[in-house]
């Protein structure tokens, strides 16, 4: 999935760039504007039909005690403080970095998205930071499971639900299958509301 | 884009999503992976065709290091304090 989301991303960038150096003002628009706006609409609306058939998830809640998402609301919270401090840190604008870091490694989501609220540099940020969010929790999860029994799902974010749930797993053992799954399950529900939320702070 | 077209389509595919529970087998994977594909495309074309952009993308780096580790670094802080506070094992 990374290589071929990896290869759509390069392709892109390349026949924007050609497109851009011929001067193709139309196709600039259609895509920039239309495809662009109409794919992040669709993805949004399957992700929530996704999140809202997945019938385990509530019972899992149930079973797991609702104690446990004290977990994600804290991984949010330290995310957007991250973001905050590194906009005063950078002296960039502090609210778009605060969106691009409510993200919670959701880069599919988090690169578009900004990219549309705050203009294609947050764009880049957005898919960059969240992209090595969720390579650096693959990379470093024998390292940071040494910090906290729970820092690799703190650092996977809302990818503790797919892609770096295996990874997690064999590390913090089979008993933080459902905190982590739960855990990114929320995150990557609430992505969307926090950034755009943020984004209203402007 | 406002609030309410990028909020309006989640919501929307919450309650569709909610309402097909009872539905026997709904695969979206093929959808996903499309749709993730064009938008990633697209936002690839977006930045290949800004100029202003590729200009600063060395600049990027810097700042991509510096937020990916403080959103690390608070992260973990966060979920560790929390934890000790409701006392979660």
């Amino acid at each position: 999935m990374i290589r071929y989301i990896l290869l759509s991303l390069l392709l892109g960038g390349i026949i924007g760039y050609l497109n851009n150096c011929w001067g193709f003002h139309v196709i600039e628009v259609f895509v920039s504007d239309y495809l662009f706006n109409f794919a992040l609409v669709a993805l949004l609306f399957v992700m929530g039909i996704i999140f809202g058939v997945d019938k385990e998830s509530t019972e899992r809640f149930k079973k797991a005690g609702f104690r446990i998402l004290v977990v994600p609301f804290a991984i949010a919270l330290g995310s957007i403080t991250g973001g905050l401090i590194s906009g005063f840190l950078l002296s960039i604008n502090p609210v778009a970095s605060m969106a691009v870091c409510a993200g919670y490694g959701w880069y599919t989501l988090a690169g578009p998205l900004n990219g549309q609220l705050f203009g294609m540099e947050w764009g880049a940020l957005g898919f960059t930071v969240n992209f090595l969010r969720e390579l650096l929790t693959i990379a470093t999860v024998s390292l940071s499971i040494k910090i906290d029994k729970y820092a690799p799902i703190a650092m996977g974010g809302a990818t503790a639900m797919d892609t770096t749930l295996p990874v997690i797993v064999r590390y913090c053992g089979s008993d933080a299958l459902i905190t982590a799954f739960l855990s990114g399950f929320i995150l990557s529900l609430i992505a969307p509301f926090t950034i755009t939320l943020i984004a209203t702070l402007i | 884009m406002d609030l309410l077209t990028i909020l309006t389509p989640l919501v929307a595919g919450v309650a569709l999503g909610y309402f097909l529970r009872k539905r026997r087998k709904l695969s979206l994977n093929k959808a996903t992976f499309w749709i993730i594909i064009i938008l990633i495309f697209s936002l690839g074309f977006s930045m290949g065709s800004n100029n202003k952009l590729l200009i600063s993308f060395p600049h990027v780096g810097l700042k991509t290091i510096v937020m990916l580790f403080l959103t690390l670094f608070f992260s973990i802080i966060f979920v560790k304090i929390a934890r000790k506070v409701v006392n979660l094992q």
